[in-house]
């Protein structure tokens, strides 16, 4: 009885949206703690001292966000760690994304909350935003996108194969049009063959992922009650195949997005430890 | 139909199953992007380091006074060591000053003769920590934040933590040594210049300087000539003598003139016929400000008093001077013994130009000297204090001497205190706020002059034939507000209300003595 009511109050919670957002509340807890404390020493710091990069307290700021930078690295490499047992992937990730947000606060702090003057600095500072964004930008799309995936669709298909199952859908449907009578072969060449020649973007799905296949099959109603009764096994056949292509051309729409964020993450958190670097060099040069 | 290698279909048995699993794509791409801009990244800065002087790695342009410095970051910064503030001496500081400009101890004596603050602090920051570069071309330098004070100086804020002004806090009398009541000169001046506003009759003694801040020193020609000292102004007639050290009385001009003592070349130019005698008496009329003869005169019944007290005899006043200006006594003593020496050059005799030569030498040291802001300088040997009084003399004797001295300076206590048989040194200078600056041309566009100077009812009194008492109009009443009159104004969001509105840290506040080839 008593597993029962744990399982149904999990139940009851797992319900609600924010549940959906955020996968673990220690640590969102954690983290809006640490925000708590780190604008509370900021106030301090406006009351009993300058606010500038240069005092031991922007020095602090500065030294505490490197420090997170480099702890949200390691999820990274968390893979080419496995020999260690690192631990759950899990907490690397809530880590990485907490981890690197607070980051984002602590560059601002360290800046004052203002843009800096220096070309280095100013670079630095852009950077350190647009990683933290691209990144929550990626949080969001993972939570969203494949819930949009799962909602509507009938199949499931790997990123890479879509171009190989494209292909195969046109063959089979170029076959089966070429064995078709007349009619059902030109209405192919009119209406769908240029639909399957390749995988689309269809940005309508990112609001439907099932949006356009009404259209489709008011088409298709039409075209049964013309087509001579011979033809129509035909039809049902090529609808299936059109309706599969439906559904590989939202997942191409949906996933293009997922993967390609990345690119606009990862490469520039390279050329952030570049420019950390180089401002660490110089800071302590000049 | 379905290809034998095939592991089997899905999706409505319309799509084969991968041939083989497919693993998740590597990110080496990425992982090249991010590396080729490291490079690239790297590549920029060390070229910008080589040859742009590392305009890419500055925290931004510097100031507009500091600008060409840009061109060479060696001008300020030295590697892996902090800019010192020796970089910064190289062109603000004087060659071979003892105490910087700008350094803390400077800072310490600001406005003060207490060496004993020359103590140095732990709290004592770098030039840069306060003139913060690299903030802009037009950011300025000098608008410091109340935190670099508030490190040593624990005031809190204008509005919450700043003590009351001294002059309020200790109830202090204002150091004019002058008998001024201001309501009777405001009537008079309205009176003749038949005004209607009453703070124009300020503007009539109270004449602001070029710059607008503060005013001009009184001037008694200008200001106060055409009423006071008139041609019908004259002495007493006061008990001659020809020895004023053994007899209490004054010195005729033509005794003056046969003594020829230093100081006495003004008795050939004076025009004998303002000295009248009768019976063993003088008076003389016209009087002059600042008169010659009554100054001589008094020096010499003040030399009859104090005989030890020769400093003294030096000034033209008392040594009453606002902390920290006793070199101006030393000075105007100096001035007083080059005007002496410069009567010995008409004499032709060789034992007398050497002995001058020998005694200009001797002037010229003691005026270095004066120049060394560490010198030991004490104004109370310049005091006249009742130990000095002359042992020979008896009570009446004093008395008689007092007496001859009320009489000569009768004239002239219309407006002065006579005290020790000095007159009062008046303090000609309009600033009163010892540690602050204040600048009357911003404020008088936002409030009128007797909104703040208000402690002596010159509004009330204005325009009417009564006068204030005297309890309530005198020189001696600092005619300033308290503190929280400005905090009315001078609040958060309001008026500016930082440290550096109204107090300077370094103690030289021109510009333009700021640099080092600059005098």
């Amino acid at each position: 009885m008593k597993m029962t009511a744990v399982y149904q109050r999990k139940r009851r919670t797992a319900s609600r949206w924010y549940n959906k957002l955020i996968k673990s509340p220690a640590w969102l807890l954690a983290f809006l703690v640490a925000s708590a404390a780190c604008l509370g020493t900021y106030v301090a710091n406006g009351i009993f001292g300058r606010v500038h990069p240069s005092t031991t307290w922007g020095w602090g700021y500065g030294i505490a966000a490197t420090v997170l930078f480099v702890g949200t690295l390691v999820y990274g490499l968390r893979r080419r760690l496995m020999r260690f047992r690192p631990g759950r992937t899990f907490h690397y990730l809530q880590f990485h994304v907490y981890g690197g947000t607070l980051f984002l606060l602590l560059v601002f702090m360290h800046t004052g909350f203002q843009v800096p003057h220096g070309v280095l600095t100013w670079w630095l500072w852009f950077f350190s935003l647009w990683i933290v964004l691209s990144g929550l930008v990626g949080v969001v799309l993972q939570k969203w996108i494949p819930t949009m995936l799962a909602s509507d669709l009938n199949v499931e298909v790997n990123y890479d194969r879509i171009p190989d199952l494209t292909e195969e859908l046109r063959e089979r449907a170029e076959t089966l049009a070429s064995e078709s009578g007349p009619e059902l072969r030109r209405w192919y060449r009119r209406k769908l063959a240029d639909g399957l020649d390749a995988p689309h973007f269809r940005p309508l799905c990112f609001v439907n992922a099932s949006a356009g296949r009404s259209n489709l099959a008011r088409q298709l109603e039409h075209l049964r009650r013309v087509l001579p009764a011979e033809q129509k096994e035909e039809l049902d056949e090529l609808e299936e195949i059109v309706s599969a292509k439906h559904d590989i051309d939202a997942h191409y729409t949906l996933q293009t997005p997922l993967r390609w964020w990345l690119v606009l993450h990862l490469p520039v958190g390279l050329l952030l430890i570049a420019l950390i670097g180089l401002h660490i060099f110089t800071v302590l040069y000049y | 139909m379905a290809d034998k290698r095939n592991k089997g279909y899905f999706g409505d048995g319309l799509l084969p199953v991968a041939k083989q699993y497919l693993y998740p794509s590597p990110r080496t791409s990425m992982v090249w992007i991010g590396g080729l801009a490291m490079v690239l990244v790297f590549g920029i800065f060390f070229y910008d380091a080589s040859r742009r002087q590392g305009a890419l790695v500055s925290n931004g342009p510097l100031s507009t006074h500091h600008a060409t410095f840009g061109q060479d970051c060696s001008t300020c910064h030295t590697p892996f060591e902090e800019v010192t503030n020796d970089k910064c001496g190289t062109c603000h500081e004087k060659y071979g000053a003892d105490l910087g400009r700008y350094s803390f101890e400077s800072h310490y004596l600001y406005r003060t003769t207490d060496f004993s603050r020359l103590q140095s602090s732990p709290n004592e920051q770098s030039c840069a920590t306060c003139h913060t570069e690299h903030q802009g071309r037009h950011v300025s330098l000098t608008d410091i934040s109340d935190e670099q004070c508030l490190t040593c100086h624990e005031f809190g804020s204008f509005n919450t933590g700043h003590p009351e002004f001294e002059f309020v806090r200790d109830s202090l009398p204002d150091r004019g040594n002058l008998a001024f009541p201001h309501t009777v000169h405001v009537n008079e001046i309205m009176d003749r210049q038949e005004l209607v506003d009453v703070q124009k009759s300020c503007l009539h003694c109270h004449n602001a300087k070029a710059d607008g801040k503060s005013f001009k020193p009184i001037d008694f020609e200008k200001h106060c000539g055409s009423c006071h000292l008139t041609a019908s102004t004259a002495t007493p007639w006061i008990q001659t003598t020809d020895d004023p050290s053994s007899t209490p009385g004054v010195l005729r001009l033509k005794t003056i003139r046969a003594q020829s003592a230093p100081g006495t070349r003004w008795a050939y130019f004076s025009n004998p016929n303002e000295y009248q005698s009768r019976a063993g008496r003088v008076r003389k009329r016209p009087l002059y400000h600042e008169d010659q003869w009554i100054l001589e005169n008094l020096k010499q019944l003040r030399q009859a008093i104090y005989p030890s007290a020769e400093l003294a005899s030096l000034l033209k006043a008392s040594a009453d001077v606002p902390p920290g200006e006793a070199t101006k006594l030393y000075k105007e003593a100096l001035g007083t013994l080059r005007e002496y020496a410069e009567e010995l050059r008409a004499q032709p005799s060789r034992k007398v130009q050497q002995e001058l030569r020998r005694v200009e030498k001797l002037l010229d040291v003691i005026e270095r000297r004066l120049e060394d802001p560490l010198a030991p300088v004490d104004e109370t040997r310049f005091v006249l204090s009742p130990a000095q009084l002359n042992p020979d003399l008896s009570e009446e004797q004093l008395s008689s001497y007092r007496e001859t001295i009320d009489k000569l300076t009768q004239p002239c206590q219309t407006c002065h205190r006579v005290e020790n048989a000095t007159i009062a040194r008046v303090q000609k200078e309009q600033d009163k706020l010892v540690r602050a600056g204040f600048n009357h041309g911003d404020h008088i566009i936002h409030t009128n002059c007797l909104d703040c100077h208000n402690q002596i009812p010159i509004q009330k009194y204005a325009a009417m034939d009564s006068t204030a008492p005297a309890s309530k109009d005198r020189a001696a009443i600092f005619n300033l507000p308290a503190i929280d009159k400005c905090q009315s104004c001078h609040a958060d969001g309001n008026a500016p209300n930082t440290c550096v509105s109204c107090h300077v840290f370094h103690p030289n506040k021109s510009r333009a003595n700021l640099l080092r080839y600059v005098e």
